[in-house]
């Protein structure tokens, strides 16, 4: 049992301290976690994407690099309240970007790439199920127009492939963070502890 | 004047981008990598500026607010210790940073998530009723697909396993596929609003 | 209520806490997906690249870092080549760590059988860049050397030479690999994901747009049985079951409850009528 662990093991029985309620233990854990959290964030940007490439093609004589660096500089006023509304142009650059290059992608990989496949696979019986789901199930996103009749039917069952899609996503969940908790019980048991046979 | 600046920007180069797909021109590749470039950096410095907030907000908290000043004081030392720490001793294999990241950044945040799994045995008592007859296939389709896809599942009922693919790849597909498509549609359509200039809430709320 | 929310957190820890110290070692089998996703980077010839994007935070590694640690070992010993980045700042430091550990303990070289890139903040512009040049996106790697200082950094230079894309993630990162990788470059794109994310991608791969999926610590254990090598996620699988036996039990007597006070309440309804 190292002082190394034993600092882990007091910092991580500080975060599950909360299951008893809120309390100072907890509270100095997270704002340690957050700080921690925002230094690295810095540390990381800088070292990987700032300094390599924008302020070392600059030092090389690059003049297209101060582009970018001169439009981050306006992001940067944003701090400013004064001069805040320059950063809209850099966000509008990020934005309208994305928006621009988002069109074909979602066109093609959400819309076309799943509907072809939908239809190519109603082939077979999971196949037919599939697409009668599909369809089923848009009917119920459709809110401008009244659920009723033949369409309220085909809602209502959209419905069922929906609860069928959630019970599988609460399943899947809790699987997740089982695997969390358990991950730092066996640290707490087996590294800090020793109790684990290995 | 500054937000019809805003708004050029963001159809000039929301346009720009949507076709570009579309060309061949080595002059139009070209651009198209530059505004890629440029939009990485862009990221970076907000991610910077996101930074700086959350120090200045803590700076003042340590001024005014006495009862938050010692948490205020612990947030502001853990940034301070791993910046100096990154920028001093470097990132990689044997670093202080890299032991820091790795023996109190980490674990801290998966046991801040790992919280949920209490959490969730909580709701799954308290909040999940089967109280018509959707509800109730939900809550069979979580129960089959809880015990289908562990060990302790395929052991007592063999047949839990080929139960919980089922659901998985037909009706949950079926369901999720639907939900692509939608948002995927609706996407499309907010993207060419902002390229149109309609859509401005990134423009906060102006 | 909040005593019954204490019994049952002491509940599922000592639930988790039994199978952990005990280990009944309930048999794991292999799920076509996994043995899918193995099949193919098995199937690689060595000396090919595969890139391993780290998109997840430090929060999902006791769930991520057994399957990244599985599907790295696998490549390694494959004598496939990997190139890794990241696409979330925390996966930077977490993808380096697991990777310079792998590659010490297997004997592999930084610079000709692996290169870390690094961190890149807008995943959309990295992904597309990459497409057309890899040094445009990364002119330099995660240690500060240019790209083409390397080996492996001179091989590199766009999706053509890159077999395979594994996204190790916890959250809709393998959605835009899908979108901007795959749908225009064609790129083979594998998710390897925290279970949460399952029921999120099952529909890219029916239509194929994903080459395979592997998911959370089961998926990691099973990873780990084609590799013949148990690790952590193996270790964690009777308290996986104990963990989703208990809260099986849970839904069950909650909803019995529930039943039953309803009944009661009819009753007292009836008779009161």
């Amino acid at each position: 049992m190292s002082w190394e662990i034993s600092i882990t093991a007091i910092l991580t029985l500080a975060i599950y301290s909360f299951l008893a309620g809120d309390n100072p233990f907890y509270r100095f854990a997270e704002h340690l976690l957050v700080g921690l959290t925002i230094g690295y964030t810095l540390v990381v940007t800088v070292k990987s994407v700032i300094w390599p490439e924008a302020i070392q093609p600059i030092a090389r004589g690059e003049v297209g690099a101060a582009i970018p660096l001169v439009l981050g500089a306006l992001i940067l006023l944003r701090l400013i309240p004064r001069w805040a509304g320059w950063s809209r142009i850099p966000l509008a650059l990020i934005v309208g970007g994305g928006a621009g290059v988002a069109i074909p992608a979602m066109l093609k990989a959400r819309v076309l790439d799943q509907m072809a496949a939908t239809v190519a696979g109603a082939s077979t019986w999971s196949g037919w199920f599939i697409l009668i789901g599909v369809v089923t199930t848009l009917t119920y996103f459709v809110f401008t127009r009244a659920q009723t009749g033949g369409w309220g039917t085909s809602a209502r069952l959209g419905r069922y492939f929906m609860m069928a899609f959630f019970g599988a996503t609460f399943a899947y969940t809790v699987m997740s963070r089982v695997a969390l908790l358990i991950g730092r019980l066996e640290f707490l048991l087996g590294n800090w502890l020793g109790l684990l046979r290995s | 004047m500054k937000d019809r600046l805003a708004i050029l920007t963001a159809s000039g180069f929301g346009s720009f981008m949507a076709v570009q797909y579309f060309l061949t021109a080595p002059v139009a590749n070209a651009a198209y990598r530059a505004i890629l470039g440029w939009i990485q950096i862009v990221f970076a410095v907000a991610l910077v500026a996101g930074v700086i907030s959350v120090v200045r907000l803590h700076l003042k908290q340590l001024g005014r607010r006495r009862n938050q000043r010692v948490y205020s004081a612990t947030l502001l030392g853990g940034a301070a210790l791993m910046t100096i720490l990154g920028f001093a001793g470097g990132v990689e294999q044997g670093s202080p940073f890299l032991w820091i990241f790795e023996h109190w950044q980490a674990p801290m945040q998966s046991t801040v998530f790992s919280l949920l799994a209490f959490y969730v045995a909580s709701a799954a008592y308290r909040g999940f009723r089967a109280r018509s007859a959707e509800s109730a296939a939900l809550v069979v389709a979580a129960l089959i697909v809880l015990l289908g896809r562990v060990p302790i599942g395929e052991w007592l009922l063999p047949f839990l396993p080929s139960s919980a693919d089922w659901i998985l790849n037909v009706p949950a597909l079926a369901a999720k596929r639907a939900v692509l498509i939608g948002i995927g549609l609706g996407m499309v359509a907010t993207s060419l609003k902002v390229i149109a200039g309609i859509e401005r809430s990134y423009l906060g709320g102006r | 209520m909040i005593k019954t929310r204490r019994w049952i957190f002491a509940a599922m820890a000592l639930a988790v806490t039994t199978a952990l110290v005990f280990r009944p070692g309930l048999p794991v089998s292999i799920t076509p997906e996994t043995r899918h996703v193995f099949g193919v980077i098995d199937s690689l010839a060595p000396g090919s690249v595969v890139m391993i994007s780290f998109d997840h935070e430090a929060s999902s590694l006791p769930e991520i870092g057994p399957l990244g640690s599985a599907i790295v070992e696998h490549c390694f010993r494959r004598g496939v080549d990997i190139v890794g980045l990241a696409l979330f700042s925390e996966g930077t430091a977490a993808g380096y760590d697991l990777l310079s550990r792998r590659a010490s303990v297997l004997g592999r070289v930084y610079g000709s059988d692996w290169i870390y890139l690094g961190f890149r903040p807008q995943y959309t512009a990295a992904i597309l860049g990459m497409g057309e040049s890899i040094a445009g996106v990364f002119s330099a790697d995660y240690k500060g050397q240019p790209l083409g200082s390397t080996a492996l950094g001179k091989r590199v230079r766009d999706y053509r030479d890159i077999a395979l894309v594994v996204s190790l993630a916890d959250g809709s990162m393998p959605t835009y690999w899908v979108e901007y990788a795959q749908a225009r470059y064609h790129e083979r794109i594998i998710a390897a994901v925290t279970a949460v994310m399952v029921t999120s991608y099952v529909p890219y791969i029916e239509s194929r747009q994903l080459e395979g999926i592997v998911a959370g610590l089961k998926g990691a254990a099973e990873y780990e049985q084609l590799l013949g090598h148990p690790g952590a996620g193996m270790r964690g699988m009777d308290a996986q079951s104990a963990a989703h036996g208990l809260i099986a039990i849970l839904i069950v007597a909650g909803n019995w409850q529930a039943w039953r006070l309803r009944r009661k309440r009819r009753t007292m309804e009836g008779a009161s009528s």
